[in-house]
């Protein structure tokens, strides 16, 4: 009782401080903020050797090198003017001073910012009638004054500048005037000239608008993009226990989709941008880190928590720079760099535990025998025991991450170094996964700052311990954790003697725990990328550049199940083991040229480019079997007993693909609002057919900054309106595998002739020498807007993207061809789109922040065509199955379409009945049967993320919500888990007794359910700690994290985000996944000094 | 300094570029067909293949031996075998509907066989094409396409009127339903060309593969049903031909009556790892997870059975129902390959299965089959034992069967006696009738995958058993596949499906 009044009266007393107090933290936070902000502009010393560079250059490498940007308008600045700066260890100011020696510029410096601008002429007043006199005051959004600041009386030239403290004195016609009052990078303000010392606070223009966007082969800054981009700064990202690079952005960008279907440590989201825009040719998009292209395993392979920002290029204007890689758009990522004349050091760590949120429910022993005996269910079949097999093979998981990063710069030389963990064990027993990274980045200036060379090095391991993906019972082959719900409740777990128990009476019998406790299923990945850049300065605007990398990539998988896992083939076998190894190594070369200049009001940036790309795959595989004990597991396969050596159990493979590329792209700005971007990439793979071994992909895009219109000058609506437009054509070339388009002889198992067992051969593959990349045309329009002071920002995309000349394994009439099918370009598919980003800061002041940002995407997919011909023989490809039962490739209507059965009950002997929608009698169960109805795709028709951000002082708060929806589900597990003819040997959902279904001969819609879902996905709670004191602590930043908190949907499986990846049975398929975890974490990040 | 620059540049870009235009693709793990074929080994490798699908690779479907296939829908649609469903929950009802004439055309075993004989098709078409570019030798030749006419023999026997082609550089449009009785005049006329130019050779390097003999025994099998396929019947034919067999040196395999062996009976080594060359006519050559597998065995046993005697669990599927059991003589040694009540591994099968499919046979219901009693490597996956696709009981069987037939039962009777005395049995009173053969041919063929044939010729098929009614007629032929059908729209269903 006690204690409560005190707390009370402590939560009181932090509401009366009274003014004083108020004040003088005010005061004080003003002059922390004051010597913070002059902080950097004093302290930093700045060197710089450059002899004969341009502003240009000099402007740049100062930002580079150094937290400075620099703020100027075009035509004020000459930026080619040719100058020699020889500067050491000096102020800023000095190194300025210098530069503008000869030039009259008006030079500020505002902390970190620098404004260049032509000197104000001021009019000296000599008009005989002087009215008013005002006197005022400029302050920016943290209201410190602005020295600088320019006072116009409208309409006239009367004009003075803010002094050092920001105060001004004008003399006015009249009370009537208006005066606006400018300042370079904010917006400006126009006020009536009545008011006594007017205090006139300025806000700064969108920041997003100074940002600068990685564009491929170069950046941009953030107003002059043309495309669609989505970009993201690690400061906005999602925190917590982040494993994968992916999960930082999860939900944060629209037309982004990102997938975790269950969280197997290890296991790495999938991702599709604007849709499934192939169906065997990938989906995946490419991933550039610092220039080092790859697949998406490679995001996979650097630390999250080393990631500066992440780029998407999502429309093709943007993504044809990358040609025949960029059709499922490009993930751009560039790491963390370190500044001139800063040290840092740095740990960031994250801790949290993760349990599994909503498993099925299935029937206890005494529920089973009870349900058993009601339909014949022999005693024999009751083993008596009761057991809890989802239990027993789950635990409470553990995520931790790790990362120390430092680093420092001079004037020639800057570096980083990191080193991370991510050490995750799974809520599967025996599973888990720990990654270690390796990073270092050196950046070295040269021969006179003309030649920048900047070397890259990543190198991590991971090790991992998996859970067994595929295993069971002939009738149902699913992973370790998925068999734990088949298995009987009066299974014991252990014989009397201690031995695993195997049902002997069960075909093809399983004890999951046996096989979780004796498998060894381990995986080790190296990987290793590096890169080299170089960039040479030949003249004023022109550099010759330099790039090459090498990243290469050794996975080994070693497997050994023992007889005693109770597996079939195990105890057949007396124990098998295997090793497969697969080197993977990638080479890439680039030579550019790129020429940036600006004649008066036009600015010109263009590229040239050549390419060459090399990717070698191979890799071995062995197996061996009946082992005398289960000790070496997989390590001395030569331990086995070879007398029963079988096909498949060598083998080995090698490939590789060689892509070259000339590309030119040209950005053109024409009074810094008119826009162009145009480019054209040609791409020549090996890969491709002999006959279509060259491909072209042009775009072109176009800008329109309506706000710098002179006609929007005087308006206060919009603070930035940008109007985009471009089309461009990406293929894809990577999802086509080396040798495709050959026809191809291939061993296929051993048969008996001529008195031996002989390798059999078969023609393995039809040739197609017509064979090449997928083609998708996109159309993108798009505005981007900033109203409202700038409180509420957004954009507004639409597109449409038809993928033509479409990748497919057509099925083909054998005869003539010599085998089933072919992969060819036929079809054609479409995605159309609208998606939506809006943030609107609902509070915005001194303290408090809180901004509400949203993003939304509608997509409709649509089949186009999937017939055509190959050699003049005709192809009618439609009704094709593609993923889920049921799931079909029809012409019209979205990839994966649910043409299905309806069910209508159970008949007398409790056996599914179905619909006869003919009513001919018969239940027609083909592909085009007339009983089918459509019932929906397994593509979302939109998604949708939510995520507040609240700042308050020290602490700071981001929801995410995140859901979608318009699609369905089939829930193969539900209904393999419900039939209760499978209960004498299997377990059954407590939902299947109310169903009360015997059998089915159908595969219906009984189980085809919504996968409409909202997910509370992340909450972080911050609270920084900023140190002025504390000897070798700058500051100390603490989180708690809750991940995948609350889900809300009507979806009976375990979790609604399964596959849509693309291809597969998998695909709008739940054959049960490995859980998705709820998880709770603690994160600290410290930065030394 | 600019010059020098871009010299500089200019220098390094080139040294870069050199040798990297080249998009050839390069191939290291695979071989180019037309290299390939090109080779005089090829001819083997073709001809190979065509044998390769007979057999069914390591883990795929074949003739006999492994699951899912041409053998369980052919042998499950008779009398003679069948998987219940049981009461504990294993087994899909699949195999129960075809022992009750329901199958779909949607059964996967339709669907199986279908696509296995089409693509047996496809792969003797092109071996006759590779053989015949290559000039190989005419007897090889031969052997493809008698090899071809087997598939379409079995494609008729199953299905109908069936799409036919005999050369692969064709499209699907192009190849026509035929009717039953084009086929037939095929594969007669192709098999009386052809068969002559096989060789004679026995075993060896001929075991597995069509001799002469082979090839005569299947053109009697063509004639024998051909009343069945072609409304006329062909039993002078067939007589001839079988004739032809009997002169060839083949005889009952007299075996050597070993206690020591797990049958304790002759027929022990017929059914064995390697099969005699006595009596073998064509055989599939298994070495289980190797080439093929026999899965007869452990498929029919029990879990804990199948253990005691060999060390991995029975798959407690196949039994053989109550009426075909009880049709054996006691004094029969074939009736030892059945199992019946207490057996090693505390099991005890019962004469009845009672039901197969709602609520199911219980676990130990029904008789169990020994015939392919495991033999060489075997594992719980199956056994080595080959599998006899012709042998010289079903061709003696035969010529007793033309004989009869063609009203001269006396001539019948020696042959059938022959297959009485070898099974233990007293010859027969009188000359044997049609039923006698009939009855014969079912004890002595079970399981060999003659039945449904021989019960649709003997009119036997249709009627009512233990578990169903009277059968409608259009039950005696397979539905096209729904598969089929959607890939190939000309097709026409068989009546009544």
């Amino acid at each position: 009782m006690k204690k409560k009044l005190k707390n009370n009266e402590k939560q009181f007393s932090l509401f009366k401080i009274d003014l004083k107090l108020k004040l003088t933290t005010l005061l004080l936070l003003v002059a922390i903020f004051n010597s913070r902000a002059d902080t950097y502009a004093q302290k930093t010393k700045v060197s710089l050797e450059l002899n004969n560079a341009t502003v240009e250059r000099v402007i740049e490498t100062i930002e580079q090198k150094t937290d400075f940007k620099f703020i100027y308008k075009l035509n004020d600045i000459d930026l080619d003017r040719v100058v020699s700066i020889h500067v050491k260890n000096q102020n800023i100011t000095v190194l300025l001073d210098q530069l503008f020696k000869d030039v009259p510029t008006e030079i500020i410096v505002r902390d970190t910012q620098i404004m260049l601008k032509k000197p104000t002429i001021i009019i000296s007043n000599t008009l005989p009638f002087l009215l008013e006199k005002i006197k005022g005051k400029v302050i920016d959004e943290n209201r410190m004054p602005m020295a600088g600041a320019t006072i116009t009386e409208q309409g006239t030239r009367n004009s003075v500048v803010t002094a050092f403290d920001g105060t001004f004195e004008i003399t006015v016609q009249s009370n009537t005037a208006m005066l606006a009052v400018t300042f370079m990078g904010y917006v400006s303000k126009v006020i009536l000239a009545n008011q006594i010392n007017p205090t006139i606070q300025l806000e700064p223009e969108t920041t997003s608008l100074k940002e600068v966007v990685l564009v491929g082969y170069g950046s941009m800054s953030k107003k002059d993009i043309t495309g669609s981009v989505s970009s993201i700064t690690a400061k906005n990202m999602n925190q917590g226990a982040i494993v994968n690079p992916l999960q930082l952005i999860n939900g944060k960008m629209a037309g982004v989709s990102i997938t975790q279907t269950g969280s197997e440590p290890g296991s790495a989201p999938s991702i599709r941008i604007r849709g499934l825009t192939s169906l065997v040719g990938g989906s995946d998009p490419l991933v550039v880190i610092d220039g080092v292209q790859g697949n998406l395993d490679l995001l996979n392979q650097i630390p999250p928590s080393e990631i500066a920002s992440i780029d998407i290029l999502k429309d093709a204007s943007a993504a044809a720079v990358y040609g025949s890689r960029g059709a499922a758009g490009v993930i751009l990522v560039s790491t963390k760099k370190s500044k001139e004349g800063k040290t840092t050091v740095e740990y960031t760590g994250t801790t949290s535990v993760d349990y599994i949120p909503n498993p099925l429910e299935v029937l206890n022993s005494d529920q089973w025998w009870e349900q058993a005996q009601l339909v014949g269910v022999p005693a024999l079949a009751n083993h008596g025991a009761n057991t809890d097999w989802f239990n027993i093979l789950t635990q409470r998981g553990l995520t931790q991450t790790h990362a120390l990063a430092f680093g420092g710069g001079t004037d020639k030389f800057n570096y980083r170094a990191s080193i991370s963990a991510i050490l995750q064990e799974g809520v599967v027993i025996n599973s888990k996964s720990d990654k270690y990274i390796g990073r270092i980045q050196a950046t070295q200036l040269a021969m006179d700052d003309k030649l920048k060379l900047t070397f890259n090095l990543n190198t991590g391991i991971i090790n991992s311990t998996n859970s067994i993906g595929s295993i069971g019972r002939a009738a149902f082959t699913s992973n370790l954790i998925t068999n734990s719900y088949f298995v009987s409740p009066t299974t014991p777990v252990y014989n009397t003697d201690g031995t695993y128990y195997n049902d002997p009476n069960v075909f093809n019998y399983l004890n999951p725990y046996a096989a979780a406790q004796t498998v060894t299923n381990e995986s080790e990945n190296n990987n290793l990328f590096g890169s080299l850049k170089a960039d040479y300065d030949i003249v004023s605007g022109l550099t010759a550049g330099w790039f090459g990398s090498w990243r290469k990539t050794n996975n080994m998988y070693g497997f050994y199940l023992p007889a005693e896992s109770t597996d079939a083939s195990a105890i057949d076998q007396k124990g098998f083991a295997n090793i497969k190894n697969e080197k993977q190594s990638e080479r890439l070369m680039d030579i550019s040229l790129t020429y940036k200049k600006v004649f008066g009001d036009h600015s010109i940036n263009y590229l040239g480019l050549y390419e060459w790309q090399s990717q070698t795959y191979q890799g071995s595989y062995a197996q061996a079997r009946g082992f005398i004990n289960d000790k070496a597991t997989y390590n001395a396969l030569q331990m086995g007993n070879f007398s029963n050596v079988k096909p498949g159990d060598i083998s080995s493979y090698k490939n590789d693909r060689t892509l070259i590329s000339f590309l030119s792209r040209v950005n053109y700005t024409y009074k810094d609002r008119y826009l162009l971007t145009a480019s054209l990439r040609r791409d020549g793979s090996s890969v491709f057919g002999e006959n279509n071994k060259w491909g072209n992909f042009p775009s072109v895009s176009l800008g329109w900054a309506i706000n710098k219109e002179p006609f929007m000058a005087n308006q206060t609506i919009f603070n930035e309106l940008k109007l985009r437009g471009g089309y461009g054509v990406t293929g894809n070339q990577q999802g086509l595998e080396p040798q495709k388009s050959l026809s191809l002889v291939g061993n296929t198992g051993v048969t008996y002739f001529g008195g031996s067992q002989i390798t059999n051969f078969a023609i393995i593959q039809n040739d197609n020498p017509d064979l090449k990349w997928e083609s998708k045309k996109q159309t993108n329009i798009g505005i981007d807007f900033s109203v409202l002071d700038n409180r509420v920002r957004g954009n507004v995309d639409a597109y449409t993207a038809t993928t033509d000349n479409l990748l497919f394994n057509y099925t083909v009439p054998q005869p003539p061809y010599p085998y089933n099918t072919v992969m060819a370009n036929v079809g054609s598919i479409r995605n159309e789109g609208i998606e939506a980003t809006l943030s609107y800061d609902l509070i915005r002041n001194d303290n408090t922040t809180l901004t509400l940002t949203g993003n939304v995407s509608f997509m409709r997919n649509e089949v186009l065509n999937l017939s055509g011909s190959i050699d003049g023989i005709p192809l009618n490809t439609n009704y094709v199955g593609w993923g889920a039962p049921n799931s079909y490739l029809v012409k019209g209507k979205p990839v994966g379409s649910f043409y299905i059965l309806q069910s209508t009950g159970k008949d007398n002997a409790n056996a599914e009945t179905v619909l006869d929608r003919d009513g001919n009698g018969i239940i027609d169960q083909g592909a085009t049967s007339p009983d089918r109805v459509y019932e929906g795709s397994a593509l979302p028709t939109y998604t949708f993320a939510f995520n507040p951000t609240f700042k308050h002082k020290n602490i700071d708060v981001s929801v995410l919500f995140k859901g979608s929806g318009g699609n369905k589900i089939y829930n193969s597990l539900n209904k393999s888990l419900s039939y209760q003819e499978s209960i004498g040997k299997s377990n059954v959902l407590t939902s299947s007794i109310p169903l009360g279904m015997y059998t089915t001969q159908y595969v219906s819609d009984l189980w085809l359910e919504d996968g409409d879902f909202v997910r509370l996905e992340n909450v972080t709670i911050g609270y920084n700690f900023l140190f002025k004191e504390v000897k070798y602590i700058e500051s100390l930043r603490l989180t708690l994290t809750g991940n995948n908190l609350l889900l809300f949907t009507d979806y009976t499986g375990m979790d609604p985000e399964i596959n849509l990846s693309g291809g597969g049975t998998n695909f709008g398929n739940d054959m049960g996944i490995y859980p998705r975890t709820r998880s709770f974490g603690l994160g600290l990040s410290v930065k030394f000094k | 300094m600019k010059i020098k620059n871009i010299v500089l540049i200019g220098g390094l870009s080139l040294l870069s570029l050199t040798g990297c235009t080249n998009l050839d693709e390069k191939l290291y793990d695979k071989y180019e067909t037309d290299t390939f074929y090109g080779s005089p080994e090829a001819a083997d490798v073709a001809l190979a293949g065509v044998y390769a699908q007979i057999g069914g690779n390591w883990d795929g479907v074949g003739y006999a031996g492994a699951d899912n296939g041409w053998y369980d829908l052919n042998a499950m649609t008779s009398d003679e075998q069948v998987i219940p469903h049981r009461n504990t929950g294993d087994w899909q009802l699949d195999f129960a509907k075809l022992y009750k004439h329901d199958w779909l055309p949607t059964s996967s075993l339709v669907n199986n066989t279908w696509n296995w004989l089409y693509k047996s098709v496809f792969t003797a078409n092109l071996a006759v094409e590779l053989l015949e570019k290559a000039q190989a030798d005419p007897a090889k030749i031969a052997e493809a396409k008698v090899l071809r006419a087997f598939y379409y023999y079995l494609l008729i026997d199953d299905y109908g009127n069936v799409p036919f082609y005999t050369n692969n550089n064709t499209t699907v449009d192009k190849i026509p339903q035929a009717s039953r009785k084009v086929v037939y005049d095929f594969i007669v006329k192709e098999l009386n060309e052809n068969v002559e130019l096989l060789s004679g050779v026995k075993g060896g390097k001929y075991y597995g593969r069509f001799n002469k003999w082979a090839g005569y025994t299947l053109l009697a099998k063509v004639y024998l049903n051909a009343e069945v396929y072609t409304g006329t019947p062909k039993w002078a034919e067939c007589l001839a031909t079988c004739e032809k067999i009997n002169l060839a040196g083949y005889s009952l395999h007299s075996g050597v009556e070993n206690t020591t062996s797990p049958l304790g009976n002759k027929y022990y080594e017929l059914f064995g790892d390697v099969l005699p060359d006595d009596e073998t006519i064509l055989a599939i050559f298994t070495t289980v997870d190797v080439v093929s597998r026999n899965i007869l065995t452990v498929r029919s046993l029990s879990g804990t059975h199948a253990k005691s005697l060999f060390g991995y669990n029975g798959w407690n599927g196949t039994v053989v129902p109550k009426d075909f059991f009880l049709k054996y003589a006691d004094a029969d040694i074939r009736k030892k390959q059945f199992l019946i009540g207490e057996q090693p591994g505390s099991v005890n099968y019962t004469l009845e299965i009672g039901s197969l499919d709602n609520p199911g046979a219980p676990p130990q219901a029904g008789v169990r089959n020994t015939k392919f009693y495991p033999a060489g490597l075997n594992t719980g996956g199956g056994a080595s034992n080959d599998f006899p696709i012709f042998r010289y009981a079903d061709v003696m069987l035969m010529t007793a069967e033309c004989h009869v037939r063609l009203g001269n039962a006396g001539a019948a009777k020696s042959f059938v006696d022959a297959i009485r005395q070898r099974a233990g049995l007293a010859v027969l009173a009188a000359d044997p009738t049609l039923t006698d053969i009939y009855d014969e041919r079912g004890f002595e063929l079970n399981w060999e995958g003659h039945r449904r044939q021989d019960m649709i010729r003997f009119d036997t098929y249709l009627l009512p058993n233990e578990f169903r009614g009277a059968s409608p007629s259009f039950r005696k032929l397979f539905p096209i596949p729904t598969a089929a059908l959607d890939a190939n729209p000309g097709l026409k269903q068989n009546p009544g499906y």
